[in-house]
């Protein structure tokens, strides 16, 4: 099946590492033009360089999603280095945290207001297009309860809302948006590889919840969000899609 | 060396470190790479020279010095097939004597501390003896016509105070302690242990030589093999490894993550516990995730007050990092700037495969948390079995390990220890060792 994707431009904030990365990886060998951001200038060149080897156009900057004027900036270069933005694919996230009231800030900037400020910039881009596609990623911890009363999930857990919102919104410039809710994944340098060796009783317990016996891998993540952001899923819009190996225990009918 | 990342781990410069605790690396001895024999860890043909030429040469940790605040207190610690009794006297100074009645050969005190004793008085005849060692009575004594012992005394042993701790010498020739101990008595002089109060004193039966608990915490290669957790909070590669005279340290930074790993995109769990015990907020962290010692050093320095804690004679890297001695043959020293994991080794009076395995954790009062005013109440000595109550993760997995490796010793198929450069503790260790059998004739 073509997916459609070849010389399509996108965007992925936080392109750097896990699952960003892992989409950045399927988008460029599927030829998609890339533009891909994270915190950390030496991230990003080592990404950027490791995806030129797919051999298609691939720009990167380093820019903290919390400093709204320097990262709309980048934004705005992101779309004129790459003449356009097809798909968009904010991936920022402040990660977990319980008890201080700052991580309900951290999440609210970096898990919320990231994706909030790239839509914002990329919306007009996409309605003068006349198309284009975006794909939020929230979490399996959104839909149940997973490590404590904490902001992540329930900041995640806007932007299934909020997409939903977006997909009414703008269908009608032939923009889709959608949301993907990975379970938990695991990958070298990941919080769960950390999880593994330093809150062993919870990894384990959570590995025991695993249908298939084993953590999701970025990439398989990565195949899905590519196919969603990708015109073969054209009638796909508005949609929630959990990729969790079965992790989450509601059905959904 | 099998590292993710080169990491850079800063360090305090000679200069700032000024009178405080040494920062300089010393010059590595040149030490061979030959392989230590594994007899050494089984045989006890080399348990008796151990004894003969090291245990009976050395001074040895007896016990705290605030245990035994008041004349009479004392403290009876058993070594090998030995036991001591350690007396604080009258004038305030410690005396140390053979635990033996010179009747009939009784010991004249269980393992432990006692508090206010008037004299010792063997519970066998009840011939008693004074504070100073002195014999004081002996019933009936006119139906002994050789008279009383010559001596007059339980036979009088070295002892000596230094860092808190009481110390005593099977060796009536022994150098001075501050001898002995130089210089690790002036590196440690800074962390005040006097100020520290015993949270945790244990003692569990291991199934292994005393040196291979020795080894097992003289070198942090095994970390990345046994001690997964710790790679989200020390550099297990960029140490320093120290080794002087007979002693030596090695400095571990901690508030780190290993070279071995990948930076995570949130802060470990340890590092966060590591910035909390420090009064910080990790949710307040917005740098860099290598950022974070320094931060904890600078947290640290500016508010440690607020705890009570008087850091002025650490360096910064004291308040995050382990500063990790070892006193020969036995005391292994995890130094902090707020607590003092000991741990003291000592051999089975009989048996190479077997030891008994001190701990005693050290902490500072916390002013911020704690009622000044509440009573300090010592905590309860535990003696117990390998496996038969827990340790603590870490310990639990070094006690896990050690009695494999014992058994393996055993093998045909093991010649010995082949060493790395990473384990130079311990082939000091065992350099220092020849030291004392080569003092004692044997080559």
């Amino acid at each position: 099946m073509d997916l459609g994707l070849a010389g399509k431009k996108a965007i992925i904030v936080g392109g750097a590492r896990g699952i960003g990365y892992a989409i950045a990886e399927v988008l460029a060998r599927e030829g998609c033009e890339l533009a891909i951001s994270a915190r950390g200038s030496d991230a990003v060149k080592d990404s950027v360089a490791s995806l030129k080897r797919y051999d298609t156009r691939v720009v990167g900057g380093a820019v903290d999603v919390k400093k709204p004027d320097a990262y709309r900036k980048w934004l705005e270069k992101a779309v004129d280095q790459l003449e356009g933005c097809d798909i968009l694919i904010p991936i920022t996230s402040a990660g977990g945290g319980l008890g201080s009231e700052k991580y309900w800030e951290k999440a609210f900037e970096v898990d919320v207001m990231g994706p909030v400020r790239a839509v914002d910039v990329v919306l007009p881009h996409m309605t003068k297009a006349g198309s284009g596609s975006i794909v939020l990623i929230a979490t399996t911890s959104a839909g149940e309860a997973m490590g404590g009363p904490q902001p992540y999930n329930a900041m995640k857990a806007s932007l299934v809302t909020w997409g939903k919102q977006l997909a009414l919104g703008h269908g009608k410039d032939g923009i889709r948006v959608n949301v993907v809710s990975p379970g938990p994944i695991e990958f070298e340098g990941g919080n769960w590889e950390m999880i593994k060796d330093t809150m062993t009783k919870f990894y384990d317990a959570t590995l025991r919840q695993q249908p298939l016996g084993r953590f999701g891998k970025p990439e398989e993540i990565a195949r899905c969000v590519a196919f969603i952001a990708s015109p073969a899923a054209s009638w796909v819009n508005g949609s929630h899609l959990i990729v969790d190996g079965g992790f989450t225990n509601r059905t959904h009918f | 060396m099998d590292v993710k990342r080169q990491v850079t781990i800063e360090r305090v410069s000679p200069a700032v470190a000024g009178n405080g605790t040494p920062v300089e690396k010393a010059v590595d001895p040149d030490l061979g790479t030959a392989v230590i024999p594994v007899e050494r860890y089984i045989s006890h043909e080399f348990m008796k020279l151990e004894w003969e030429h090291v245990w009976t040469k050395v001074w040895l940790l007896g016990g705290r010095s605030d245990d035994i605040p008041e004349p009479g207190d004392y403290i009876c610690t058993d070594i090998g097939k030995e036991s001591v009794l350690i007396v604080r006297q009258h004038d305030g100074s410690v005396k140390a004597f053979y635990n033996v009645c010179l009747h009939r050969g009784n010991r004249l005190r269980p393992e432990g501390i006692g508090k206010g004793a008037e004299n010792f008085r063997c519970m066998y005849h009840h011939w008693t003896y004074g504070l100073d060692g002195a014999i004081e009575h002996i019933p009936d004594l006119s139906s002994f016509p050789q008279g009383c012992p010559p001596a007059g005394r339980i036979q009088p042993l070295p002892a000596g105070e230094w860092g808190s701790f009481v110390w005593f010498s099977l060796n009536p020739d022994v150098e001075p302690l501050a001898d002995y101990l130089h210089p690790v008595n002036s590196h440690l002089s800074p962390y005040h242990f006097e100020r520290m109060r015993l949270v945790r004193d244990i003692t569990v039966e291991w199934n292994c030589n005393w040196k291979a608990s020795v080894d097992a915490f003289n070198e942090s290669y095994h970390v990345q093999g046994i001690h997964p957790q710790l790679m989200w909070y020390l550099d297990d590669v960029n140490l320093q490894i120290d080794c002087y005279g007979r002693h030596n340290r090695y400095l571990i930074p901690f508030g780190t993550i290993s070279p071995r790993k990948d930076l995570p995109s949130q802060i470990p769990p340890p590092i966060q516990f590591m910035m909390q015990k420090a009064g910080m907020d990790p949710a307040d962290w917005d740098g860099p995730m290598t950022g974070i010692r320094k931060a904890i050093q600078r947290h640290m320095r500016q508010f440690g007050h607020k705890k009570g804690r008087d850091y002025s004679e650490l360096n910064d890297d004291q308040l995050t990092d382990d500063y990790h001695y070892m006193i020969f043959p036995n005391v292994t020293l995890n130094t902090h700037a707020d607590d003092l994991m000991l741990f003291r080794q000592r051999p089975h009076p009989e048996d190479p495969d077997k030891m008994l395995y001190d701990i005693w954790v050290f902490e500072l009062p916390d002013a911020e948390t704690e009622d000044p005013n509440a009573e300090y109440r010592r905590p309860k000595h535990q003696h117990f079995k390998y496996g038969d109550k827990s340790i603590g993760l870490v310990l639990d997995q070094d006690a896990f390990n050690l009695p494999n490796v014992q058994k393996g010793m055993h093998s045909s198929g093991f010649p010995g220890l082949w060493l790395g450069e990473q384990e130079l503790r311990i082939r000091h260790f065992h350099k220092v060792i020849d030291d004392y059998l080569a003092a004692g004739g044997v080559q």
